[in-house]
């Protein structure tokens, strides 16, 4: 999750998408989030579209207010997409960034947990690959879709342990195309479960805990969820973190404060969220999803400060 | 050849879409070329219905979005076959409409869909891809001759954007030629109403009848 809202910025010298480039700058911005808002982590990068250029897409840089975005995708089908040697990821100039602002984060603030955000494999590969051509050869050409899921997701491990090895305390791994919505319980099972747990394995492997968060509406994918490997599940305001804890046996919730109302509501109405999210017995209280970069600042301190003093 | 009748071949047209299957739709579509039957019946009465089922399959998420790109694909293959052999004047392009995403924004699944959606039930449409500035909505709509606008969002910080496309139009005195659709994830009727737009729809299916209201008012 992208916590660098504008307001943020307007009060430091660390701005995007300047910060999207540089180690320095991006720790330094990652430090002002984080004093700012009042959460207990550092969370970094601020984009979702490294490891897509890594493997091979355009990306443009966004602005202030506008997150990165990928310009092109650069495989019109999963046919045609060229395999990078392995540790692929650590090639990349951002990357390195990312990496480099992790330990400085780390070795400044052990105390603070630092969490290395990852885009997971189905969207990574959406991002590689024409997405409408993708999703069609999730049916239509398996064998291929397999293949490059595998080798997205061996890229993505890799650079997992480039992040665990910088001092991550945490991977976060967020997969927007893998929402059922998008899917639906047949072609989740089918991709989004398996890679994400080949994913989680790696990462647990190199004694790493591991968050999954799944966007949309998982009315569809219950089942899909219930097999995922992570350590904690994410999910969007629409879910009932509580239903979802009783369907599940075991699991650890973290979610799920709707990104809208921190976006558009006020103090009082955030305070009274949280109040009702208390109520479900969430172990980790987070925003629901991605927090738009116009959120004001005095909302997610009234977030933050209202999950600490309900504590 | 089997020994099919019309409605019988439309069925299996539709069909032959609903279960994704390019093959039988290109296959039966030869067949109804083979036997005169009309084309532009075999389209409207059989894989444009198909797509209809398809995108109410969706509506009622039994269908999701790699189903619906497939029926997409198996329509398309017919259509390919029978749009030559249609006789001139009998295609009624309903109305011209251009589609795209605003700018700021690439979030582009739920506008394809709802692009397929449309030129499958005979609009014209204009696909302007994603990222799109206001300003191209405006001069694309003119150039082409487009009736509606049709414009997504699926961030709140771009949809500030589409307001911008009504404005220009307002200011261009071209509002009234031009109806404007907006939509996508935060995007609601309300947002709609607020901006002055025409109109609002949740899903690609609703899409359909919302333009051919839309090119209703236009007439
Ligand atoms: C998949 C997805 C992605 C994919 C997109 C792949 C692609 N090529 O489209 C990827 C991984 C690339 C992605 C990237 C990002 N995403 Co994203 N993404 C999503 C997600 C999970 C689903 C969107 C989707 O495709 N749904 C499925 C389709 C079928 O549904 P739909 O788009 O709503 O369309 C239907 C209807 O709305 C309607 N419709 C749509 N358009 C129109 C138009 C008209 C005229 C009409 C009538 C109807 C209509 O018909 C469609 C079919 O029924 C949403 C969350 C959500 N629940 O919506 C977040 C979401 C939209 N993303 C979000 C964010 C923040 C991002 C990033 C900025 C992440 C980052 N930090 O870098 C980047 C975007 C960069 C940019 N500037 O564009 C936020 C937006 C927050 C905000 N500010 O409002 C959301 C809401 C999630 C969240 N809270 O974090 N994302």
């Amino acid at each position: 999750m992208n916590a660098a809202v504008v307001d943020v910025m307007k009060n430091g010298a660390h701005t995007l998408p300047a910060a999207h480039h540089d180690a320095g700058l991006m720790s330094g911005l990652a430090d002002d989030v984080q004093r700012e808002t009042g959460f207990e982590n550092f969370g970094i990068p601020f984009c979702m579209t490294v490891e897509a250029e890594s493997l091979g897409s355009s990306v443009d840089y966004g602005t202030i207010k506008c997150e990165p975005k990928i310009g092109k995708e650069s495989f019109p089908s999963v046919r045609d997409v060229e395999f990078r040697p392995k540790r692929a990821i650590e090639k990349n100039k951002r990357a390195r960034a990312i990496v480099d602002a992790i330990s400085t984060l780390s070795q400044k603030y052990p105390d603070i947990p630092t969490i290395g955000a990852i885009t997971g494999p189905l969207s990574t590969s959406a991002s590689i690959v024409d997405p409408m051509t993708f999703l069609k050869e999730l049916r239509r050409g398996k064998n291929d879709a397999h293949r490059v899921l595998d080798y997205v997701c061996n890229q993505l491990i890799d650079y997992a342990g480039l992040m665990i090895e910088g001092g991550a305390d945490v991977i976060s791994i967020a997969d927007p195309t893998a929402t059922g919505e998008i899917l639906g319980p047949l072609m989740f099972g089918e991709y989004a479960v398996p890679y994400l747990n080949q994913l989680a394995d790696a990462i647990h492997k190199l004694g790493i805990p591991v968050i999954i968060h799944i966007c949309g509406n998982v009315k569809t994918v219950r089942k899909g969820l219930a097999m995922l490997h992570g350590d904690a599940l994410s999910v969007d305001a629409m879910v009932s973190l509580g239903t979802l804890k009783s369907e599940i046996s075991g699991l650890t919730t973290m979610g799920n404060l709707s990104t809208y109302m921190l976006e558009f509501g006020d103090e009082e109405k955030v305070r009274s969220g949280v109040r009702s999210l208390l109520g479900q017995n969430i172990d980790i209280m987070a925003p629901a999803c991605g927090l738009s970069t116009s959120t004001p600042i005095r909302n997610i301190r009234a977030f933050t400060l209202a999950v600490k003093e309900g504590l | 050849m089997t020994d099919m009748t019309k409605e019988e071949l439309h069925r299996g047209l539709a069909d032959a879409v609903v279960n994704m299957d390019e093959a039988t739709s290109a296959r039966l579509s030869e067949e109804a070329v083979e036997r005169r039957y009309d084309a532009f019946e075999a389209i409207d009465h059989g894989l444009a219905k198909g797509m209809e089922t398809a995108g109410r399959l969706f509506e009622e998420e039994e269908y999701f979005v790699p189903e619906l790109l497939m029926c997409a694909d198996a329509l398309n293959a017919g259509v390919d076959i029978l749009k030559p052999h249609i006789k001139r004047g009998k295609q009624d392009i309903r109305c011209k409409i251009v589609i795209g995403v605003i700018s700021g924004d690439t979030h582009d699944i739920g506008k394809n869909l709802v692009k397929l959606m449309l030129s499958s039930s005979g609009f014209e449409v204009v696909d302007l891809g994603r990222d799109v500035p206001p300003q191209s909505f405006v001069d694309r709509a003119v150039e082409e001759g487009a009736g509606i606008i049709m414009i997504s969002s699926l961030m709140t910080t771009t949809m500030e954007g589409m307001w911008e496309v009504v404005r220009m139009l307002e200011e261009r005195g071209l509002r009234d030629r031009i109806k404007v659709a907006v939509g996508g994830g935060p995007v609601s009727q309300g947002f709609a109403d607020k901006i002055g737009a025409d109109g609002y729809s949740p899903n690609a299916n609703h899409a359909v009848r919302l333009a051919a209201e839309l090119a209703a008012t236009l007439a």
